[in-house]
């Protein structure tokens, strides 16, 4: 070869650096600098025998199967045995001994400790018996306080779950809206605008101690001109509004107008509540005309019967925040505005190191927040749903990370010990790596975060959600 | 410790995994070939035979028997120009290079555009139709354009069709070109074949500069702040303040550059020592500083293709000025189209042959003035032109990425109304790296010219075992790049 042509050296330097780059891969080449760990390069990864996999911590192989699986006693090696003594002295048997939670797509409806009071009922148990009596017309409304973080925000899961609730069981509205929200403009299920110059005590912002956090998380003080519009959509259930109920604290003379009718604000409750109905009314605005300032929670649109579903999206929250809810709002929500089920669906901020396999920093406090809710309502039903599937990207490639099965057991031992009902949104998504069919499917559920749902996805939840309800409300019917 | 299942599944088609030129495997692929092109160095029918061979395996193991597709286009275009061309009945030659035309864009549109049309007419509740969900066969956007500007060229007689049906099948599925282009001409790539296999020190300091920067630009950049950053944000807009989709859209402006010139940097290396030229593809085109400008820097093999065969077959600028302007604006739409089967990209093409046009108005404007301003006047309308221009770029590039027209809004939305620009320290904290590539990004894209050739004659003159160095030093900061754990959506609080 002439010395000018160099058209060998494309091969040299390839081949060379090829060379070099097998013979890295075939010794340890990952090394660390004061806390800084380099990545391994591997040439070979993609044909080198796969190491034995080691036991996953949890089987859940079998999840989406959707059966139960009567011979599966005891098989679930996540079972939490401090709480093995709660079903004593009751003669129904421990549902865990009939299906394995981890794989579990149905509800599982677990007993009240012994000892409680009688007012507390087992898993879903008083919210079938009131969808029950709502059928039978022996009672007008049934309603769901359903609290969440992000995954809920702007209506998604819960719009779905009302949709398909109402259309079974009567009802008209969208529920709870409140006074100003980082989500109006996504949410679809009502226009919701405000005025900028509302104050927003949340948990985030603890308000001043004479003012206490409304049930959503967020108490609103007024200024000079604050106002509020709400408009409906064009959807079923939620194109007209027909009773509207101003939900506020404690007040003398706050003066507002609702579409330029006055009305005086007043009441010593820690909730008080101002209802009107609107006939043929095409918006809501209200508007804060002077006086003393009084705290606003939000307002509930309903219609005179039927289901509800209240959504209580915080973005960034674990659920340990609802223990800064005090006992006199409960209270007082269940006397003005009482909810037959309460939902706590969380994990996806508790799962913020997704390698982390030990929750014991979070299934503590939250045992004592479970311990006063469920204190503060004693004559609802709780549902605790599981963390979804999240996936987190390991050496190059998506999978789910290692502490969503430490979460749902957590999550699990904590409904179990407070005798609700617990759903496995995991499991029923289809399990182990889930999230990533969301993501990549067709269609897209998912978003990129691998975390969160999109509203195709969110609305496959909410119909998923139902169904188990439904599943469980059959029995009930059947019995 | 290698599974020999493993390896041969490797070397098969498969789906989920399409070969990249930043994969492991292509290194192999590459190298094989190397030493084998090498062999037949000094045979013109051993190099093409050699090339055309791992060119339809890179075709097959991209996008399985679709490879059959380049092949049969190959022998239909191969013919039907011979005949147009050694046919001397003027109303024959026009009718088969119309045959030609709809059998290519026939091809091209049953493919890309059959569920676009079906979508449209279920939508008018016209008639129902189920989707046909095809796999786009990879490449087909680029090969169908350089079948028709080689045929169209024939029938014009710019060229005269090539003797081996061997040399036009290498031309088409010359393997660096691929995926992602650029779209070559027969009239420049076809007499390089002959030419024998010989480079020069420029061409390995080339070809290792492009291949190097190709890569940086598509790993480094455009991957990691995809990965880390805007993914989220394009995914679900009106979840993010006003101040993180600006940043959003500006990183996809990135994004979208660094991909696609990072690719056509690639192929241009690889062929280049391969011995092959073909004219760069982009030329920092966010440097420009206006629309007309931004076009001729842009994905130059494409809209020089346009140019050619469809602006001035139209009639481009020599039947009146409105219709050069609607020519200008139809020719972008059908640009725009070309990009994908959606209404976004139409949308996105209208907007920028609305702006080319009203551009043009102003050029002519200028020219009847005898120029623009000059001085230091001149020097900030250059400066505010480029930030317009880039600014109006970045606005079309959001209708060109969100996934629906309503998400566009949304983002919009965001910017306008939701801007909330307290919340850039929590950002900053949030996505510090993402933020700083960005930065880096823009700074490597605004350096002079000159910066580029020194780099590459610093390359030319590293000896063989220099250049392996820097290519496994290279390679490994790559993959700490690639490998890093992806930093997960902050969703800032309020």
């Amino acid at each position: 070869m002439s010395g000018n042509n160099k058209s060998a050296y494309p091969f040299y330097i390839i081949t060379g650096t090829l060379v070099c780059l097998v013979a890295l891969s075939l010794i340890k080449n990952s090394f660390s600098i004061n806390e800084f760990t380099t990545r391994p390069l591997d040439m070979l990864a993609d044909v080198r025998k796969d190491a034995p996999s080691l036991p996953s911590e949890i089987n859940d192989s079998t999840a989406y199967a959707g059966a139960t699986q009567p011979g599966s006693i005891d098989t679930a090696n996540g079972r939490n045995l401090d709480t093995a003594a709660i079903a004593a002295g009751t003669s129904i048997p421990d549902p865990d001994h009939l299906h394995n939670f981890t794989t579990y797509t149905g509800i599982l409806n677990y007993h009240p400790p012994a000892g409680t009071d009688s007012t507390v009922t087992a898993g879903l148990e008083h919210f079938l018996v009131a969808l029950d009596e709502l059928k039978a017309k022996k009672r007008k409304k049934v309603r769901i306080a359903y609290f969440g973080d992000s995954m809920i925000e702007g209506d998604l899961i819960t719009e779905d779950l009302r949709d398909s609730l109402q259309s079974i069981f009567g009802g008209q509205g969208v529920g709870f809206v409140p006074v100003t929200s980082v989500v109006a403009g996504f949410r679809t299920t009502i226009t919701h605008t405000f005025s900028k110059d509302w104050k927003d005590y949340s948990y985030k912002q603890l308000p001043p101690s004479n003012v206490l956090l409304g049930i959503s998380g967020h108490t609103f003080m007024p200024a000079g001109s604050s106002w509020i519009k709400y408009q409906p959509v064009k959807k079923r259930g939620l194109n007209k509004f027909e009773q509207v109920s101003v939900l506020y604290g404690p007040a003398s003379a706050g003066n507002i107008s609702i579409n330029d009718k006055s009305y005086t604000l007043s009441g010593n409750q820690a909730v008080n509540k101002l209802s009107l109905r609107m006939d043929s009314a095409r918006q809501v605005t209200i508007k804060w005309a002077g006086g003393t300032a009084a705290p606003l929670y939000g307002v509930s649109f309903e219609g005179d019967t039927g289901v509800y579903v209240d959504n209580f999206s915080f973005r960034g929250i674990s659920g340990i925040e609802l223990g800064k809810l005090s006992g006199r709002i409960l209270h007082e929500m269940q006397t003005e505005h009482p909810y037959d089920l309460i939902v706590l669906h969380y994990g996806a901020n508790v799962l913020w190191k997704p390698e982390l396999t030990d929750y014991k920093w979070y299934g503590d406090p939250m045992k004592k927040v479970m311990d006063s809710l469920r204190n503060d309502i004693p004559n609802a039903s709780f549902l605790v749903i599981s963390t979804a599937d999240k996936s987190y990207k390991k050496s190059g490639n998506y999978v789910t990370a290692p502490g969503v099965t430490a979460l749902l057991k957590v999550q699990h031992d904590l409904a179990k010990m407070h005798g609700t009902a617990y759903w496995n949104l995991y499991a029923a998504m289809g399990g182990e790596n889930s999230m990533i069919r969301w993501v990549q499917g067709d269609p897209v559920l998912a978003n990129k975060d691998y975390t969160h749902f999109n509203r195709q996805g969110a609305a496959k939840v909410g119909a998923l959600l139902y169904k188990a309800m439904m599943d469980e409300y059959m029995q009930l019917e059947r019995q | 410790m290698i599974d020999v299942n493993k390896l041969l599944e490797i070397l098969l088609y498969q789906k989920d995994d399409p070969i990249l030129f930043n994969s492991a495997f292509f290194f192999y692929f590459f190298a094989a070939f190397l030493l084998i092109y090498l062999a037949v160095g000094r045979s013109k029918e051993g190099r093409v035979a050699v090339f055309t061979i791992f060119s339809l395996y890179f075709f097959y193991k991209a996008c399985g028997y679709y490879v059959g597709l380049v092949i049969i286009s190959a022998i239909v275009d191969f013919n039907l120009s011979r005949w147009i061309y050694y046919t001397e009945d003027k109303r024959k030659q026009k009718s088969l290079l119309i045959l030609s035309i709809i059998l290519n864009l026939g091809l091209l549109f049953f493919f890309k555009y059959t569920d676009f049309f079906i979508g449209i007419v279920n939508d008018l509740k016209l008639a129902n139709f189920q989707p046909l969900k095809l796999l786009l066969p990879i490449g087909i956007s680029f090969y169908t354009f350089e079948n028709l500007s080689y045929t169209i060229d024939v029938y014009r007689r710019e060229i005269k069709p090539v003797d081996s049906f061997m040399d036009y099948l290498f031309f088409l599925s010359f393997f660096p070109k691929l995926m992602m282009g650029p779209i070559v001409r027969a009239a420049d790539f076809i007499p390089q074949i002959s030419q024998p296999y010989v480079l020069d020190k420029d061409d390995i300091g080339k070809g290792m500069y492009l291949i190097i920067a190709g890569l940086f630009k598509k790993v480094v950049i455009s991957d990691f702040i995809n990965q880390n950053f805007v993914q989220y944000i394009f995914d679900d807009p009106s979840k993010h303040t006003g101040l993180e989709c600006l940043l959003g859209v500006y990183g996809y402006a990135l994004i979208i550059y660094c991909d696609f010139s990072g690719y056509s940097d690639m192929a241009l290396g690889i062929a280049r020592w391969t011995g092959f030229k073909i004219p760069p593809n982009f030329d920092s085109p966010y440097q420009s500083s206006n629309i007309t400008e931004f076009w001729r820097r842009w994905h130059i093999s494409l809209s020089s293709w346009l140019r050619d065969y469809l602006y001035i077959p139209l009639g481009g600028n020599r039947k009146g000025k409105i219709r050069q302007y609607v020519n200008l604006l139809l020719t972008m739409l059908i640009g725009g189209f070309w990009h994908g089967a959606s209404w976004n990209f139409i949308f996105w093409g209208a907007m920028h042959g609305g702006a080319l046009a009203v551009d043009k108005v102003r050029l002519d404007w200028l020219k009847a003035r005898g120029g623009g301003a000059t001085g230091w006047v001149g020097t900030v309308m250059k400066v505010g032109g480029v930030i317009f221009t880039f600014h109006f770029v970045c606005f079309c590039w959001i209708f060109f990425k969100a996934s629906t027209f309503q998400d566009a809004w949304a983002l919009i939305h965001q910017v306008v109304y939701d801007f909330q620009p307290e919340v850039w320290l929590e950002l900053y904290n949030g996505y510090t790296a993402v933020f700083w590539v960005m930065l880096l990004a823009f700074i490597l894209h605004f350096l002079p010219g000159r910066m580029e050739r020194y780099t590459e004659q610093g390359l030319s003159r590293l000896p063989v075992v220099a250049s392996v160095v820097v290519m496994v030093v290279f390679i490994w900061l790559l993959v700490q790049v690639k490998s890093t754990q992806p930093m997960m959506p902050i969703y800032l609080q309020f």
